[in-house]
């Protein structure tokens, strides 16, 4: 027998296969039912260092996030799952205003962050990346030398008055990203001459050379081996002590073996959110438990 | 070390996260000073640029849209039978026909420079003219007629006011006329005459400035020649000095004086009064009034009292403009005749060059650069075509076509004389091809517009996907067959659009044709490919050369029709694009 | 006028051998095109090649030759009354003078006799042209005619025919190359015989009237061309110092903070400077630019020559904008958005990205631009001509005359030429610097910029 509710997510994901501009073309027969959708779980924490209230994106006239809330807690990770397409690596880029750089993307919402709202026009994009620190899912050092990828950030902001100061944030980085031992002999050699994971392990360095407060990781084992991303998951779960993490993975294991808190998004909502284990072993929502279980994504 | 503590300790990591949060915020007002600035800088570049291009056609439209029009006069012509032979029209004197029309109308302008004056304010063409009248209605002879024919290029340079400033001013306080002899006076209150006292004083405290500095430096030398000890030359400088003081105080009487008595010299502004038609050119000034020459044949008819007159300023002083104050009574005469008359200046686009600005035109090198250009197409544009399909469609992928891409990539970038100097050896040095000839001009062009052509081709043969040519492959089409049936007739439109660039490329350069002896003065209009032949651009370049003012102008005109044809060829190119542009 | 119409004769014989052929495959194949080998219009095709293909080849090659040979004939007598290769030279412009139509001036007896003489056997030459290249594509035709059966594989014949006019019209493109290096070869190894090349190469002293007749009295001609490397060096150094901030600074702004509206505007009206003819930047250089330059240096006491390096470099500098600007927008945008991510995401401004990220990943391709701009300026020739001066001034004042490589060959081969002066042949060696020095630059421009495309593509 077919429910009710499995007949309409059927047909939705019919009409997503279309594209999302036929969603809202077939008049009384899109599916549309929110209540559906409603988050469930503990999408809020006690104390929180970022929480993001009824945040929508859109791109043009596409709705790409619809209300979602979200709270980031003190010193945990929190992983953002779901299929691609689901809004998660957009929600993240809007916790530093990284989608400042799409013309074309509009964001309303409040998101909270040391009691001000990132996402008022007033807010001085340049201090709070400082605050907020981001890697991106494709390793993308600058075309510098090592030494000078990481000095980057510093250098920019003035974090260092001596050379020496400088020296010492780029060994201090270095090494708490792990990297220090690997490349401590060619600190002058180009950044792009690494490989993969020391690539990306160099974009994590380069991010916490600035001191933020969190760091926004976006699939940051996306282009990487199995070790490669077993160092950087270590990296994580070490970096966990010192500052806030919030990462998007495609990946649910990674996102079990990494994270405190699990959100799961789907087509542009925020499903289901909370504990970890509790997410992974006791799903409440019909499209959590059928993404982690494989039937789909 | 520093980062050690940061990872032992929480408080201390706060701490440092603080403290670099503070010093990010300290550093924000400088830092986004230098963003402005950045900014302001680019802007400004984007503006400079579009400043140039303003500036570039604002200069150019304003020297030559007077280009457009030209200025006519109406002789009164007599096909008198002393002059024009019915039998022979050709060897009759049409020059003497022009002269005596002219002379009739202005016969007190008698003396033999005089005359010579006269007669060149009637450009040459005038005598064609005639000649082509007579020839066209041989019954004109011995009758006459009004004629409007072209006048001469520094004529033609005054009505439109590029010789010197004219100011007319109406004048109502009434002054009385005194004929002695050719030397004609007038008395006036003081308001009659108040413009040229005004002028007379100014050009005199401009000679008195002059004599200051003079004075000044001459002192200054003097100091300095005593110091040095050099006797005579000290006796010298004081001299020149006392004699300076002299014109000095001299000047300062002058300026001051109640009643001048100035003659009125060739460095300054000319006065001509003008008395219902009649023309009187101001000499001198005295308390009482002005007197000076009367540019008429008979002024015994003329009223002694005027009650209002025209004062005419020619605010260029003779001696720095082309044309004599005889000259320009004689134009304004005409003027106030009604026998002068702006038109359309079909010359210009009828005419080859020629050494009088007002009878040359751009037909000569119109025709030049089309017969350059039906060369330069037909023989690269196949070519192109050809080399742009074989690169892109057969070619292997080895050292061979990488040596050729990189000779064509090479050959974009090399200057355009080059091209010249291999059109010079080669084609006419070594295989004896005329020189000056349009064929010769769209070889070396074509060699040099290949590149762009081939270059775009092949862009726009990348630019169909493969599966057009697997689907014609699949159905047993040879690999000829399936470039020349499908791939070239998708590909076509874009590389028309390069094609179309390559010509306009062709069509506005200069360099190499100079080489090959287009800039040979051509008079005739080219009838085909091995004619003598100048282009559009080498015309230009030829007429800048040339002093005349008119000539300035025809140059800028010439480069509007240039610029003309350039935009139209972009456009067409964007247009065709913009038509066909097809995405896969 | 006769050739036009030959050609078009030709043509029209083509298309009738195309006709002819055609029906000929119809006819053998008994009206059943089945039967062929290929298609009908291919055997048409193949009998149009044969007809006007080695026609044409004949009458290209008789035309390019033909002068030479009625010269030489024309002039044989004169040649053997023992008269010296340059006096040679002279009669041949002479004959070719009068021959032409000139009235000016009364020729030798000897020469109206060549003049005569040539041309006689011009006219024979165009009679016995006309009448072989007919027969050629007569016989042709015939040839072609006759060898098409029904199973001949025409198809391939023509399709082979056009791979080699293919394959010969993508080499036109080596053999401009070669045509370029022989021709100013040839000629600069001819001036170096009578000018040492040290004495070109580091001669202070550039004046290169040199007498006319042996017994003249006057200068033998100085030919160190170092006044005028220096000249072109400085005329194109003022015109990058003007072009390299404007241009890249555009190219910045368009690329990275203007809005699209803008950049639609703004992009295409920057790209007409690019499209305006080089001798409408001469003349506006000479009329307004030199002018203005002259007298502001009056007004403030500045002694500033009219044909001053400073207004030639300055309207060059505004031609080679555009060309800066589209180069450097090309390179700029090709910088991965990912790298901006990366900074901007650090906190960066946008200025810091772009300064500290952005134009030194896309340096090599910048540099690479520059660098071919720099050769357009080198190998410039109209403005300087308009603009700068002829005189060979060893100076690094931007306020006097200078003159450049590019004006002095066009004054020496402009007008009337000496075959064989050293004076004409001075022009080619120049030509030679200017084409090495630019292929130099390009070659190395073009090396860069392709290896900088490979790297982010």
């Amino acid at each position: 027998m077919v429910t009710a509710e499995e007949l309409a997510y059927g047909m939705e994901r019919e009409s997503v296969a279309k594209g999302p501009l036929e969603i809202f073309e077939g008049g009384g027969q899109v599916v549309t039912d929110r209540d559906d959708r409603q988050t469930v779980g503990e999408p809020f924490v006690d104390n929180p260092r970022v929480s993001a209230r009824n945040v929508n994106v859109y791109y043009d006239e596409k709705h790409a996030i619809h209300d979602v809330s979200l709270d980031l807690g003190e010193n945990e990770v929190l992983a953002m799952i779901g299929p691609s397409g689901c809004g998660k690596s957009t929600f993240l880029r809007c916790l530093n205003r990284m989608n400042d750089t799409v013309a074309s993307c509009r964001v309303t919402g409040k998101i909270n962050f040391d009691g001000e709202d990132i996402n008022s026009p007033k807010i001085d994009v340049v201090p709070l990346r400082a605050q907020v620190g981001m890697v991106f899912q494709k390793p993308n050092p600058f075309p510098k030398s090592i030494y000078e990828n990481i000095a980057f950030g510093a250098r920019i902001h003035g974090l260092a008055r001596h050379r020496y100061e400088l020296d010492e944030i780029v060994e201090g980085s270095l090494q708490r990203a792990g990297l220090w031992d690997e490349v401590k002999d060619r600190l002058e050699q180009p950044g792009t001459g690494l490989s993969g994971g020391q690539q990306q392990r160099l974009c994590i360095a380069r991010t916490i050379a600035v001191s933020p407060e969190v760091i926004l990781m976006d699939e940051p084992c996306s282009a990487l081996d199995p070790i490669a991303t077993a160092k950087i998951e270590e990296l994580i779960d070490e970096l966990r002590k010192q500052f806030t993490i919030a990462i998007v993975t495609h990946s649910m294991q990674q996102a079990a073996r990494v994270s405190q808190r699990t959100a799961y998004f789907h087509l542009g909502d925020l499903i289901e959110a909370g504990d970890t284990k509790t997410v992974f072993t006791t799903p409440r929502h019909r499209l959590t438990e059928d993404y982690i279980t494989g039937r789909f994504g | 070390m520093w980062c050690v503590n940061i990872v032992s300790s929480m408080s201390d990591l706060e701490h440092t996260g603080q403290r670099a949060i503070n010093t990010v915020y300290a550093g924000l007002g400088r830092r986004y000073a230098a963003e402005r600035r950045f900014r302001l800088y680019g802007m400004l570049a984007v503006l400079s640029g579009l400043a140039f291009l303003v500036v570039m056609f604002t200069s150019i439209i304003s020297n030559g849209y007077s280009a457009f029009r030209q200025h006519y006069v109406q002789l009164t012509v007599e096909y008198d039978e002393s002059r024009v032979d019915r039998n022979e029209p050709a060897a009759s004197d049409f020059e003497g026909i022009v002269k005596s029309s002219m002379r009739e109308m202005f016969p007190w302008m008698s003396g033999r420079s005089d005359k010579r004056k006269l007669y060149g304010l009637v450009s040459g063409d005038a005598a064609y003219a005639i000649r082509d009248r007579v020839g066209d209605n041989p019954s004109l002879i011995g009758s006459r007629e009004a004629l409007w024919v072209l006048l001469d290029d520094d004529a033609d340079m005054f009505f439109k006011g590029y010789v010197t400033p004219v100011r007319r001013q109406l004048m109502s306080s009434g002054i009385t006329l005194a004929l002695e002899g050719e030397k004609a006076v007038l008395t006036g209150d003081e308001a009659a005459f108040e413009v040229i006292v005004t002028a007379v004083r100014d050009h005199l405290q401009a000679q008195l400035a002059v004599a200051r500095k003079e004075f000044e430096d001459m002192g200054r030398l003097l100091e300095e020649t005593e110091a040095g000890g050099d006797r005579d030359e000290v006796v010298r400088f004081k001299a020149k000095l006392e004699s300076l003081r002299m014109q000095i105080s001299g000047l300062q009487a002058r300026i001051s004086s109640t009643s001048l008595n100035e003659e009125l010299g060739s460095g300054m502004p000319s006065f001509l009064i003008n008395l219902d038609g009649v023309y009187i050119r101001i000499n001198a000034i005295t308390a009482t009034g002005v007197s000076g020459v009367v540019f008429a044949e008979d002024v015994t008819g003329l009223p002694t009292i005027f009650d209002q007159w025209q004062l005419v300023t020619l605010e260029m002083p003779p001696a720095d403009r082309r044309l004599s104050d005889k000259e320009i009574v004689v134009l304004l005469a005409l003027q106030d005749r009604g026998q002068v008359e702006s038109r359309f200046n079909s010359v210009f686009f009828t005419a080859g060059d020629s050494r009088e600005p007002e009878q040359s035109g751009i037909l000569g090198a119109l025709k030049g650069s089309m017969y350059m250009l039906i060369v330069t197409l037909l023989l690269s544009f196949p070519i192109g075509v050809a080399a742009a399909v074989y690169l892109e469609e057969f070619a292997p992928q080895n050292q061979w076509t990488d040596f050729i891409e990189v000779n064509i990539n090479n050959l974009a970038a090399v200057p355009s004389i080059v091209f010249g100097l291999l059109g010079l050896a080669v084609f006419i040095n070594f295989f004896g091809l005329p020189r000056s000839a349009p064929l010769v001009g769209g070889l070396a062009l074509t060699l040099m517009t290949l590149p762009t052509i081939i270059i775009s081709g092949r862009a726009a043969l990348k630019s169909i996907p493969p599966s057009i040519r697997e689907a014609a492959l699949g159905i047993g089409a040879s690999r000829v067959q399936t470039v020349f049936y499908h791939v070239l007739p998708l590909a076509l439109p874009g590389m028309l659009t390069g094609t179309i660039i390559g010509m306009a490329q062709a069509l506005g350069e200069s360099a190499p044709l100079l080489m090959i002896g287009m800039v040979a003065f051509v008079v005739d209009v080219p009838q085909g490919f091995t004619d003598p032949a100048t282009v559009l651009p080498v015309q230009i370049y030829l007429w800048a050369d040339s002093p005349e003012r008119a000539f300035v102008e025809r140059t800028s005109a010439a480069i509007m029709v240039l610029l003309g044809f350039l935009i139209t060829m972009n456009a067409l190119a964007v247009v065709l694009r913009k038509r066909f542009e097809r995405r896969w | 006028m006769q050739s036009t119409t030959l050609i078009v004769v030709l043509l029209a014989l083509s298309a009738a051998g195309f006709y002819m052929g055609r029906r000929k495959a119809f006819q053998v194949s008994g009206n059943d095109i089945r039967t062929l080998n290929s298609l009908p219009s291919y055997y048409g095709y193949y009998t149009a090649m044969w007809c006007g293909i080695p026609a044409l080849i004949v009458f290209s090659l008789w035309s390019m030759l033909d002068g030479r040979a009625i010269m030489a004939m024309a002039t044989s007598s004169i040649a053997d009354s023992g008269v010296s290769a340059q006096e040679m030279s002279l009669v041949y412009s002479e004959v070719l003078r009068f021959v032409s139509g000139s009235t000016i001036g009364e020729p030798q007896p000897h020469i109206v006799e060549a003049v005569a003489r040539y041309r006689e056997l011009q006219d024979t030459s165009n009679a016995a042209l006309i009448v072989i290249v007919l027969s050629i594509a007569i016989a042709g035709t015939a040839f072609a005619l006759g060898k098409i059966r029904r199973d001949q594989r025409v198809r391939n014949s023509v399709e082979a025919g056009v791979m080699v006019f293919l394959i010969a019209c993508s080499t036109i493109a080596i053999f401009t190359t070669i045509g370029i290096v022989l021709s100013v070869l040839f000629e600069s190894i001819r001036f170096f015989q009578k000018v040492s090349f040290t004495d070109f190469i580091f001669g202070l002293e550039w004046s290169p009237q040199t007498a006319i007749r042996s017994d003249q009295v006057g200068s033998t001609g100085a030919f160190g061309a170092i006044p005028l490397f220096a000249g072109t060096l400085l005329i194109s150094f003022i015109a990058m110092v003007v072009a390299a901030p404007i241009g890249l600074m555009s190219a910045i702004y368009l690329a990275e903070y203007a809005s699209a509206r803008l950049r639609s505007y703004a992009k295409p009206l920057l790209e007409i400077l690019a499209g305006i003819p080089t001798v409408v930047y001469g003349f506006f250089a000479a009329l307004v630019v030199a002018p203005f330059f002259r007298n502001t240096g009056g007004l403030i006491g500045l002694d500033v020559s009219s044909e001053s390096a400073l207004a030639a470099g300055l309207v060059m500098g505004i031609m080679v904008i555009p060309f800066i600007s589209s180069l450097s927008d090309d390179v700029i945008t090709a910088v991965p958005q990912a790298l901006r991510d990366g900074a901007l995401g650090l906190g960066a401004t946008q200025s810091e990205t772009i300064r500290r990220v952005v134009i030194p990943a896309a340096l090599p391709g910048i540099v690479g631009g520059m660098l071919l701009a720099v050769s357009r300026a080198i190998g410039e020739t109209m403005i300087v001509v308009m603009a700068a001066g002829l005189s060979a001034n060893l100076t690094a004042n931007p306020l006097e005359a200078v003159t450049t490589v590019t004006v002095q060959i066009v004054t020496l081969l402009v007008g009337d030429q000496e075959f064989d002066s050293a004076k004409t042949l001075a022009a080619f060696a120049l030509g030679l610097m200017l084409f090495l020095s630019t292929l130099v630059l390009n070659v190395i421009a073009l090396h860069v910029v392709r290896k900088y495309r490979e790297q982010y593509e």
